[in-house]
């Protein structure tokens, strides 16, 4: 679960990193409130989950109040990779020439199966990117997810990266990072910049925080910042159920039973020419009432123009995989064509149960490939 | 032969007592799996279909001696399940829970490693960790320690399966099955980012099996197993494998269904995966179905 930048800068600030000062407004008025009070050059953020922001215009320096109510006004309400900015963080600006910028960062890394501590001293720029263009410029180091960073091992990191300025204050930063990234079950943490001023010391300017969602039942004060707007409508809906659903761009609904078979089963669609509308895992073992919901839900999608449900039978049972399509069909709810393709425990039973259906609504193929172009075709009537 | 268990692996059962655990332990038990018992805190002494139910792994192993032990127990307390189960020096632990908190699974992987380097360093035969979030492993008409379904591994075949996903697991091992070739050893390492034993884990196990010919790899996007994997493939590799990347046409940044599945940056993309095979002469199958095609073009040479 990804955090807001003001809300991944709390909890730093809870574990004693030295973070920007910043207020959130949710309008102009507000965040021209916060400037005056301020009394000085303010940042507005926007904030929504997802990376440059700042190239999309979601980032503004304001020198005064007046500019800093105009820039508000802009950046509430713009659309920044398919998300709507409905607050932003109002931050005390800092002279970034009277200093410099680093990156630090904590990241689940399965190679070293633990934490991966990332220093670079070229700060400001995305992480991914710099992986890309200059790897070499960025020091990993594996954290012992038991033990934690030593100090020392944070003030070896800083000196191999090429960290200028107070080294024992640097190292404590990326200690205590590390720290909140253990205890509260980050799957990444980030403090880019970390921006050391004129005097050597570092502050926190811009953070990404990143939670495992397995772990939200010990961690139940941030499991309460999840919010609706940052997923799908339908995404909300399908935790509910507790079915894993991605909204995707097509018009083929997929469903299907276990991550790697409808993973394989959007490869399908996609291979076969069409569009996957979304990804939606039912889980082992799903009964008819399970499927029928999962059907449901993906209908709800206006997108949807046919579904390609694909089964391997193993704790799942096919009939009853079946039985959930047509009771759908009989409650008059499948407004559009089921293409399926069922193999496994009880395949025979389903057949049978299929062949009592008299309807064009529902096909059953042996192949997964005859399946997915048959509902390929379907959504492209 | 099969690699890791065979006919005579004696198995417990750590969460016997709950839904999953029950109904996977009469499922192993049809299949001729040698169950010998359970474990469940405070309902030690209870029966479960004949098998003795313990308190704890130590009174399991004093009493009825498992070379393995599968855990089902729900996600807050699997990591403890698999370090109990190590510290009682069970030889293998099988974790077939999902959800388990990663950073659970990276302190739970650090100290099965650490026990397993000291027993081996006493002469011992070491602990290995398979999973979590995993279908187990199956050495067909032998035993099965997962909660595959039966019916496709009832057959011998001569090819290994090592597989992230556990839908696809059963997938290949139906058509491998169809195809007259079969499975000899089919290992479920897992969907999680975290997990006990990885592909390069497993393929020297494979590659020193006088029972598997070929080995069949289905990985999926997200981490740098599967380019792990490949190296260790190039490197050390006589036998032939064939490779299927599940989720290449997905979007990065979103987790699709197993906590690992997620390309993040330049990391784990179907791209990156796809080179590392052709650098290793790997052939990669674009479809499940082909991935026979390629093997019986293999194997036919």
């Amino acid at each position: 679960m990804k955090l807001h930048e003001y809300q991944g800068k709390e909890l730093l600030r809870r574990y004693g990193v030295n973070v920007q000062d910043g207020k959130v407004a949710y309008t102009p008025d507000e965040v021209r409130t916060i400037a005056n009070e301020y009394g000085q050059a303010v940042v507005v953020k926007a904030q929504v989950y997802v990376g440059g922001r700042g190239k999309a215009g979601g980032v503004k320096f304001s020198p005064t109040p007046d500019k800093a109510y105009e820039n508000a006004e802009k950046i509430l309400g713009m659309d920044i990779k398919g998300l709507t900015v409905n607050k932003v963080l109002v931050t005390k600006a800092v002279d970034i020439d009277a200093g410099v910028e680093y990156y630090v960062g904590m990241i689940v890394d399965r190679n070293v199966q633990s934490f991966t501590l990332m220093a670079c001293a070229e700060g400001g720029m995305e992480i991914e990117e710099l992986a890309v263009e200059r790897p070499e410029a960025i020091i990993r180091h594996r954290v012992d997810p038991v033990t934690g960073l030593r100090p020392y091992e944070a003030r070896e990191v800083a000196l191999k990266a090429g960290f200028k300025g107070n080294l024992n204050k640097i190292a404590d930063i990326m200690v205590r990072m590390s720290k909140a990234a253990i205890e509260l079950d980050a799957n990444l943490v980030e403090i880019n910049p970390l921006f050391i001023d004129e005097k050597g010391n570092p502050l926190a300017l811009d953070t990404k925080f990143d939670v495992d969602d397995n772990a939200l039942f010990r961690h139940p004060d941030l499991a309460a910042l999840r919010e609706s707007e940052a997923d799908h409508p339908l995404e909300i809906e399908a935790a509910k159920y507790g079915f894993a659903y991605v909204k995707l761009e097509g018009s083929t609904g997929v469903l299907g039973n276990g991550a790697g078979i409808v993973m394989t089963t959007l490869d399908v669609v996609n291979r076969v020419g069409g569009k996957p509308a979304n990804f939606l895992d039912i889980g082992g073992g799903a009964r008819a009432d399970i499927v029928y919901n999962a059907v449901k839900l993906v209908l709800k999608d206006p997108e949807v123009k046919s579904i390609f449900i694909n089964i391997f039978g193993g704790i799942t049972r096919a009939d009853e995989v079946a039985k959930g399509v047509i009771q759908a069909l009989n409650e008059g709810i499948l407004t559009k064509p089921v293409r399926m393709r069922i193999a496994g425990t009880a395949e025979d039973e389903a057949k049978a149960l299929l062949a009592e259906v008299d309807s064009d609504m529902i096909k059953m193929y042996p192949d997964m490939f005859q399946a997915a172009e048959a509902a390929v075709a379907e959504a492209a009537k | 032969m099969s690699i890791l268990v065979n006919k005579d692996s004696k198995v417990i059962v750590q969460g016997i007592t709950g839904r999953e655990g029950l109904n996977h332990t009469k499922a192993m038990l049809a299949f001729g799996t040698k169950v010998v018992g359970g474990v469940t805190p405070g309902k030690g002494g209870q029966e479960v279909e004949g098998l003795p139910v313990f308190d704890s792994v130590q009174a399991a192993v004093d009493a009825v001696h498992p070379d393995v032990s599968i855990i089902f127990v729900p996600p807050f307390g699997a990591a403890d399940s698999v370090l109990e189960a190590a510290h009682a020096d069970v030889e293998l632990i099988v974790l077939i829970t999902e959800g388990v908190p990663t950073v659970d699974m990276m302190k739970a992987v650090q100290e099965v490693k650490a026990l397993d380097a000291a027993s081996r360093q006493h002469g011992g035969k070491g602990i290995r960790l398979i999973g979590g979030n995993c279908p187990g492993l199956v050495s067909s008409g032998e035993t099965k320690i997962g909660i595959m379904p039966n019916r496709i591994y009832e057959k011998k075949g001569r090819i290994g399966l090592i597989s992230r996903s556990g839908t696809l697991t059963y997938e290949s091992a139906k058509l491998l099955g169809d195809a007259g070739l079969g499975c000899s050893t089919t290992v479920g390492i897992g969907g999680d980012p975290v997990i006990g034993t990885t592909f390069a884990d497993v393929l020297p196990l494979f590659e020193a099996d006088p029972d598997t010919d070929a080995v069949v790899l289905i990985g999926e996007i997200g981490g740098a197993d599967e380019e792990a994997a490949a190296e260790y493939i190039a490197k050390h590799m006589k036998k032939p494998v064939v490779a299927f990347i599940s989720g290449r046409s997905a979007p990065a940044g979103k987790r699709m269904g197993h906590a690992g599945a997620i390309i993040m940056g330049n990391i784990g993309t179907p791209e990156s995966k796809l080179a590392a095979f052709a650098a290793a002469n790997v052939p990669v199958a674009d479809t499940m179905p082909q991935i026979i095609e390629l093997l019986k073009g293999i194997l036919n040479k």
